[in-house]
């Protein structure tokens, strides 16, 4: 790299390239994501559960690249057009589609470990490697408690009671994990992007520091995705985090989860279907803050009714272990002993910390997220980053869309801005939840009229097995429009019945567009196209006056 | 209510228009308490109209003299079907634990009495709630066989003998349909789907005769339950009419999960013999089977109800013929259901009573809509299709069509160790980018098909799949990531390219 910065004002160095790709967009500076309000609206949940968008912004103020001189520089050569630091699915998903296109790419990654720090990752990456797969993996193993008792309904019978054998889980488990990382990794090969093990830093806007040697690139991507973040309490080194649940020597006795979200319910059914016992505790009444308020009352109940015992409105204050080994947790309200095991799950923090970021002038957030345009640009235009270091929509197949919007806008010539719209979710809690779209909440602040159809019944396999097992289903359907904003199930199979509803969601399908479709019978997932009668017309402005007409056409008797 | 069947008179749907002063017993009359008939029965009578409805007492097998309230559907169809489907797919899911960490016994027993006890705990409770359903909604039940006398008039012949006979300005026909025997010497010696569902005990050893969903369902059920099955059909695939390429899937996994298949091969001869019944087939193989099933269609219903005598027409095979809005050649009588032999699927049969209270009693006629109907097998792993299939798209389509395909190892298998694929297809309009037809083969395919049912039926393109962000980790998530195409297909049918 020629020229040193010592300043994070933008280098003039890098206006050549930059601005020769504005040119190409002609877009680029009148359309800007408006990221304070996308953080300010994600911070209130943690999903994106809104149509999040994209507002012409009104500033004449040029960006900064399409003021400095353009052609004042000439063109260097770097030794690659791209240097990805991290390859989980964003980072691998971005150089792979940039190689595809016939960008020079190289990516870094830390060297494997089923538990991230900051000297081991390991190809795959978080979703890989400590989030999606294990956990999914975990989740399966742990259904089978449930389904020996539907079975014994179902006229099977156990000479003696299913045991489980934690190490034999574990270990294919992790025999799994590293074929994935092998198959990531010949990915990464076949696509003829240079996986460089080790320690990315950015050095400057276009040099990448790896174990102390340095690599030249055009553009630099930074997808070094997240971390969880335990708060600093007494006695929280002996807490363990989700990358130490998913391989844990031995499966715990009793343990505490303290937390309320996603990684808190299904931790929480996982250990729960291998039979330890659990207790979660939650600063809230409910859990999964951000989630439909029905959605959260119905898991809550569904899961405490499988054994998990709720301790609501308790925040954790200190860990102490015991002289027998076990540890106790002490909150606001109490203390509950005989831990075998304390599990934070209490939130994820960006991995941007040593990177050299804050040195070259990438802006970051108070939460230390990369602040990037809506093209995944950060502040410098020659480093742009994606997936959960950006901390905006923290999904997999987000940070998959987002690496390959960035693909094309960088190297096909096709600015591409991720759509955040309708993006659905899963909860792989026992039972699940699978979503897309607006809460009720979100869709009564947005839209005011909405009507609400729900449904919650006893599935056929639960009548069967006597089990307490039930459905809940929830359609928010715009009042003026007739647009379904949102679709929530908690539920079995939640998560594959909500991809195809997505796509009619994100369409834009109207809820008679839902009922003329034929369901398919008997499934679960017919209840969707089959539901009459709205639960509850709210309305903004008027108070309820023609309900029953309304009713009944919407009955469609 | 009768205001409102004047109108549909003054709209011209009905020429007799000037009976407007004869009074019926029931302003509609319903021939059979299945999903069709209760579901019209009901919405009429939510719309004013008064209702009566007939059907046989309740029993498990069905007969000209016995049937049930709720059906085929509820009583020996999609319902006790999908439960011993439940039961039977429990057998290859406790053997999948072992590899998550279960340690399970070598063996582990399955008491079939257990399951048929259960199961028919569930369809009393089932035969009770709908009963219920017709009465909360003021529709009137007589238990006994309903026979058309008249354009207006249905006898009933009560359980005592007794005959009463009722006017109805409108009779609908909701009797439903019966599984066929083929004619093969000793064909009495073999049972039908009724019987299935309802036997003493369990078969270790079953033949099973047809290619159809019942065929295929009935294989996985015995199978997963431990008993060798022998499944013969005519065809080289079973599952005619389904897309070719997931017929060949279906194949493929019932045999991968042990049952025997004989395709294009017929059951000559049934014998009763010590070990069993001796099963012979057209190549001239023997078989022995504790039991032998006739899974070889459905006939219509529609023998004992004396249309003929009114001049209701029927097609060859004996269905009903109706026009769009499931009226008969006889302006007051109509029929729905697979009585009519048009879609027999029970979501079908709603449509059409839905449509017909609508037409009739609402004042707004409505024509049942046909195009893309999904539909689901519920074989082990299921089957699930809505729109197309790729044949019928090379037929249909104009130009260029763009199929996309995805085969891939569910992940429960990467631990279990299971040798099964998933298996997903989009067949796409290359000129419109629609999606003209979905298929899946494998777990959880019906419930995943529903919502991409939605997405079809209002036309969605490829473009509007790939932006919909996908559910991780999920099988359905393949739906909305398949970027490159399997192969180009056009108009003539040939295949331009392989990928």
């Amino acid at each position: 790299m020629a020229t040193s910065l010592s300043t994070p004002k933008l280098s003039t160095t890098l206006t050549f390239q930059t601005l020769s790709l504005c040119k190409k967009f002609p877009n680029f500076p009148s359309y800007q994501f408006r990221t304070l309000d996308v953080g300010v609206f994600l911070s209130s949940g943690r999903w994106s559960h809104s149509f999040l968008r994209c507002r012409p912004i009104t500033t004449t103020t040029p960006r900064a690249e399409s003021t400095n001189g353009a052609g004042s520089e000439p063109a260097r050569n770097y030794d690659f057009d791209l240097f990805t630091i991290g390859a989980g699915s964003g980072g691998v998903r971005a150089s792979r589609f940039a190689a595809n296109f016939g960008a020079s790419v190289a990516v870094c990654e830390l060297p494997f470990s089923t538990v991230s720090s900051d000297i081991t990752g390991g190809v795959g990456g978080t979703c890989v490697l400590r989030g999606c797969v294990p956990k999914k993996l975990l989740v399966y193993a742990s259904k089978y408690s449930h389904e020996f008792e539907e079975s014994c309904s179902f006229g099977w019978n156990y000479e003696t009671e299913p045991k489980h054998d934690w190490s034999t889980l574990i270990a294919n488990k992790n025999a799994e994990l590293q074929r994935l990382n092998g198959i990531y990794k010949n990915i990464l090969k076949n696509a003829g992007v240079q996986l460089i093990e080790g320690r990315g830093k950015v050095v400057d806007p276009h040099t990448v520091n790896v174990n102390g040697k340095l690599y030249s690139a055009k553009n630099i991507l930074i997808s070094v995705g997240g971390r969880p973040f335990i708060p600093d309490i007494p006695g929280s080194e002996f807490a363990i985090d989700s990358d130490a649940a998913l391989d844990l020597p031995s499966k715990p006795t009793k343990i505490a989860i303290v937390g309320g979200g996603y990684i808190a319910v299904e931790f929480a059914g996982i250990f729960n279907g291998l039979s330890s016992e659990v207790h979660v505790f939650i600063r809230q009444k409910k859990v999964l803050r951000g989630f439909d308020e029905e959605i959260r009352d119905f898991v809550g109940e569904q899961m405490a009714l499988r054994g998990i015992e709720f301790h609501s409105e308790e925040s954790p204050q200190a860990v102490e272990k015991s002289s027998d080994g076990t540890f106790s947790l002490k909150t606001n309200k109490g203390t509950v002993d005989g831990f075998s095991h304390i599990m934070f799950a209490t939130g994820r923090k960006p991995n941007t910390r040593n990177l050299g970021l804050e040195d070259v002038g990438v802006k970051l957030t108070k939460n230390g997220a990369i602040e990037v345009d809506e093209y995944s640009r950060s502040s410098v235009p020659s480093i742009w980053a994606v997936g959960d270091a950006t901390d905006r929509v923290n999904l997999t197949p987000v940070a998959l869309m987002e690496g390959g919007a960035l693909a094309k806008t960088i190297f096909a010539n096709e600015p591409t801005r991720p759509d955040y719209r309708a993006i659905p979710s899963a909860v792989f809690s026992q039972p699940p939840i699978g979503q897309v779209g607006l809460t009720e909440e979100q869709a009564i602040k947005e839209y005011g009229d909405v009507d609400i159809f729900t449904a919650n019944f006893r599935p056929l396999k639960a009548t069967l097995s006597g089990l307490p097992d039930r459905v809940f289903m929830k359609l928010i359907v715009c009042a003026k429009t007739d647009i379904v904003l949102g679709l929530h199930m908690c539920g079995d199979d939640a998560p594959e019945i909500v991809q195809g509803f997505a796509v009619a969601v994100k369409s834009g399908l109207t809820k008679s567009d839902f009922d003329a479709t034929v369901g398919i019978h008997p499934t679960t997932a017919e209840e969707l196209v089959t539901m009459r009668t709205p639960a509850r017309k709210v309305r903004r402005s008027v108070p309820e006056g023609k309900t029953d007409s309304e009713i009944k056409a919407a009955a469609g008797v | 209510m009768a205001s409102l069947g004047r109108k549909m008179l003054i709209d011209g749907e009905v020429e007799n228009s000037n009976e407007g002063d004869v009074r019926y017993d029931f302003d509609l009359f319903v021939i059979g308490a299945g999903s069709g008939g209760v579901r019209a029965g009901r919405f009429s009578a939510q719309s004013g109209a008064k209702v009566g409805i007939c059907e046989l007492p309740f029993h498990p097998i069905s007969s000209e003299v016995v049937g049930g309230v709720g059906g085929t559907c509820v009583i020996r169809g999609c319902v006790p079907k999908k439960i011993l489907v439940y039961g039977a797919a429990f057998g290859p899911e406790l053997e999948d634990a072992r590899n998550f960490g279960w340690e399970l016994n070598e063996r582990i027993d399955f008491n079939w009495k257990k399951l048929l006890h259960k199961k028919t705990e569930e369809i009393v409770r089932l035969n009770g709630i709908y009963k219920r359903l017709l009465s909360n909604a003021g529709v009137k039940l007589f238990e006994g066989e309903g026979r058309v006398v008249g354009p207006n008039e249905v006898e009933v012949t009560q359980l005592d003998g007794t005959k009463i006979i009722y006017s109805a300005k409108h009779i609908l026909i909701a009797t439903g349909s019966r599984a066929q025997r083929p004619a093969i010497s000793g064909q009495e010696l073999a049972i039908t789907s009724d019987e299935a569902l309802s036997l003493e005990e369990l078969p270790k050893r079953a033949v099973i005769l047809g290619g159809g969903y019942i065929a295929v369902e009935f294989a996985s059920i015995w199978r997963g339950m431990g008993a060798t099955v022998d499944l013969c059909f005519r065809k080289e695939l079973p599952l005619r009419g389904f897309d070719d390429e997931m017929r060949a899937v279906v194949a493929r996994n019932l045999e991968g999960r042990g049952i025997h298949m004989h395709p294009q091969t017929t059951l000559t001869e049934l014998v009763k013999t010590e070990e069993g019944i001796k099963v012979r087939t057209d190549h001239g193989e023997e078989l022995i089977a504790d039991v032998v099933l006739f899974a070889t269609g459905r006939a219509p219903n529609t023998k004992r109800l004396n249309l003929e005598a009114v001049g209701v027409e029927l097609d060859k095979i004996g269905a009903i013929k109706v026009d769009e809005y499931s009226r008969t050649n006889i302006p007051s009588i109509w029929a729905i259901g697979d009585v009519t032999n048009r879609v027999n699927l029970t979501p079908v049969a709603l449509m059409e009573g839905t449509c017909f209270a609508k037409t009739v009693f609402g004042g707004q006629p409505t024509k049942p809509d046909y195009v893309h109907i999904p539909c689901a097998v519920f074989c082990i792993p299921p089957l699930s299709v809505v729109g197309l299939t790729e044949e019928q798209a090379i037929e249909q389509a104009n130009g260029e069509l763009l199929v996309f395909t995805s085969s891939f190892n569910p992940m429960k298998n990467t631990i279990s160790g299971r040798q099964e694929k998933t298996i997903m297809k989009l067949v796409v309009e290359a000129e419109t980018d629609k999606v003209l037809g979905a298929s899946m083969c494998g777990p959880d395919a019906p419930e995943i098909m529903q919502g991409i049912a939605i997405a079809l039926k209002c036309g969605a393109t490829k473009a509007q799949f790939d932006s919909t962000v996908g559910i991780h980790p999920s099988a359905a998530e393949e739906f909305v990531t398949m970027r490159s195409v399997t192969r180009h297909v056009d108009a003539a049918g040939k295949p331009r390219t392989n990928l």
